[in-house]
């Protein structure tokens, strides 16, 4: 088995025990980039020289017996919307064409502190909103890989990275995720720091990560959050609120016969799965999160809109006009009807390990001009809840479904628990994905 | 929610866009200026008690 195929947790096993180096398994990825990049192009930037530069003094340590973490010598992706020192940083736009930043993100300090390798920068959309990045769907590359993190699931998903780290406004994580057939994770509100990650919309824009299994993002998550307790474990399988209403209105046929099927497995495996009823606030989440962004964005974007309008593109440069057309008195009030909806929902979910409902409205869309609707996903931007997707099935196309789950704030690794079981359960191919062109 | 009401605020909206754009400008951005502004009427027509305060962050403590 080449490398590339292992996850991230085989590999720091293998590493751990002497049968794998860090520079083996960096020059199996850079390999794997060399031969897919040319369909998939998910990357900005991969500097060989610096990932091999970095692995060889992992493995130098490794042989010491130095391991600075279980990330110790694993490549990652990061989205070009991180700062990264010394490395093109682009924001997926031309205003930042050249710009190299002199600093790193905290993740990316963490990440290296840890021991990974930055094995380079993933597509972005522009400036993590709307406008497409140039990746294909590795399922199927007539089809988008969603966005915004588009290059980071795309990686992921074909074995060009055991991890690539995105971040989520809307749908940005989960629907690439869901997408491309791996996991995907999206923290609790600043759970991770987004210092260093250029900003879409502060009080919305989360930090997120996706892997090929539950047990990589889990080991992603304990090595820069050690600190979180794992809270009460019960051992038995967990109890769902399946989310219908609003989600089965706006799911195709597909989705939601994938989704229920999916349930059915969980159901018949021991969950127990109650019809949960979204409270009269969560109707108004689209919209409260329209304004929100839109004003946010806006004021992120006002010096430099006001110099360069002409070199953003045009779902952005309408975007942020309509955001500077809204009343203050109308911003905060859908901050304060964002509290109502975080309250209603928060108390829905004390009856429950999590909330489950399909990631995506559709399967991925065909054609690269667009990246699909985030809609299933940003009321848990709006919220601040942490939710992970699973890969549930394929569709008749044989595109990846994805089962969404929404915990309890700050409760990430209960989450965690229950999407491990849930993975298990459903058992999804988890290697990667030859990209497949019909 | 009245729907003249809706369509009055985005026409409001517009053409304070176009004094301020100009026409050109508002007809290639008319499509998010529009679902931007029915938002705005959405969430103005939201009836909230007046304690309620806006909320940014989730609080650990409610956790």
């Amino acid at each position: 088995m080449e490398p590339y195929w292992l996850s991230l947790a085989e590999a720091a096993r293998l590493m751990r025990n002497g049968m794998l180096t860090p520079t083996c398994l960096a020059e199996s990825l850079l390999d794997r980039i060399d031969e897919l990049e040319p369909v998939v192009e998910a990357w900005v930037t991969v500097d060989r020289e610096k990932v091999l530069e970095a692995a060889e003094e992992a493995t130098r340590e490794a042989a010491e017996g130095v391991f600075k973490s279980p990330l110790h010598g694993i490549p990652v992706g990061v989205k070009d919307i991180y700062y990264t020192d010394g490395t093109l940083t682009t924001m997926g736009s031309p205003l930042f064409a050249g710009f190299v930043p002199d600093h790193d993100a905290d993740m990316v300090i963490a990440l290296k502190r840890a021991g990974a390798i930055v094995l380079g920068k993933t597509e972005t959309t522009e400036f993590a909103l709307h406008d497409p990045a140039p990746t294909r769907n590795p399922w199927n590359t007539r089809h988008t890989p969603g966005g915004s993190s588009s290059g980071s699931a795309a990686a992921v998903s074909c074995g060009m990275a055991p991890l690539a780290f995105g971040s989520q406004t809307g749908g940005s994580v989960m629907r690439p995720a869901s997408y491309c057939g791996v996991v995907g994770y999206k923290c609790t509100y600043d759970l991770l720091s987004r210092s260093g990650v250029y900003p879409l919309s502060w009080s919305l824009d989360h930090i997120g990560f996706m892997t090929r299994t539950v047990e990589d993002a889990l080991i992603t998550l304990r090595t820069l959050r050690p600190d979180l307790s794992d809270g009460p474990q019960t051992g038995k399988p967990p109890r769902l609120g399946l989310l219908s209403g609003y989600f089965k209105e706006n799911a195709s046929e597909e989705v939601w016969l994938g989704f229920e099927k999916a349930v059915g497995k969980l159901w018949g495996e021991g969950a127990q799965v109650v019809d949960v009823k979204l409270p009269e606030s969560f109707s108004m989440a689209p919209s409260v999160h329209r304004v929100i962004m839109a004003v946010e964005t806006a004021a992120a974007h006002e010096d430099s809109f006001r110099e360069r309008a002409d070199d953003y593109r045009d779902y952005l440069k309408g975007f942020i006009s309509s955001g500077f057309l809204v009343p203050a008195t109308a911003y905060l009030r859908a901050q304060r009807i964002r509290g109502q909806i975080i309250s209603d929902v928060v108390r829905i979910l004390e009856g429950y390990d999590c909330l489950i409902s399909p990631s995506t409205q559709d399967t991925a869309p065909e054609g690269l001009h667009w990246t699909g609707t985030p809609s299933f996903n940003s009321p848990w931007s709006l919220t601040g809840l942490p939710t992970i997707t699973v890969p549930s099935g394929l569709s008749g196309e044989k595109l990846p479904l994805g089962l969404q789950l929404v915990g309890r704030p700050y409760d990430d690794i209960g989450l965690f628990r229950v999407a491990a079981w849930c993975e298990k359960t459903l058992e999804f191919p988890l290697g990667p994905k030859d990209p497949h062109t019909p | 929610m009245s729907g003249d009401g809706e369509k009055e605020y985005i026409r409001m909206v517009a053409e304070t866009a176009r004094t301020m754009w100009g026409e050109e400008t508002v007809k290639q951005f008319m499509d998010h200026i529009e679902r931007t502004a029915k938002a705005v009427y959405e969430v103005g027509s939201y009836p909230l008690d007046a304690s309620a305060e806006p909320v940014t962050k989730l609080r650990p403590e409610a956790a």
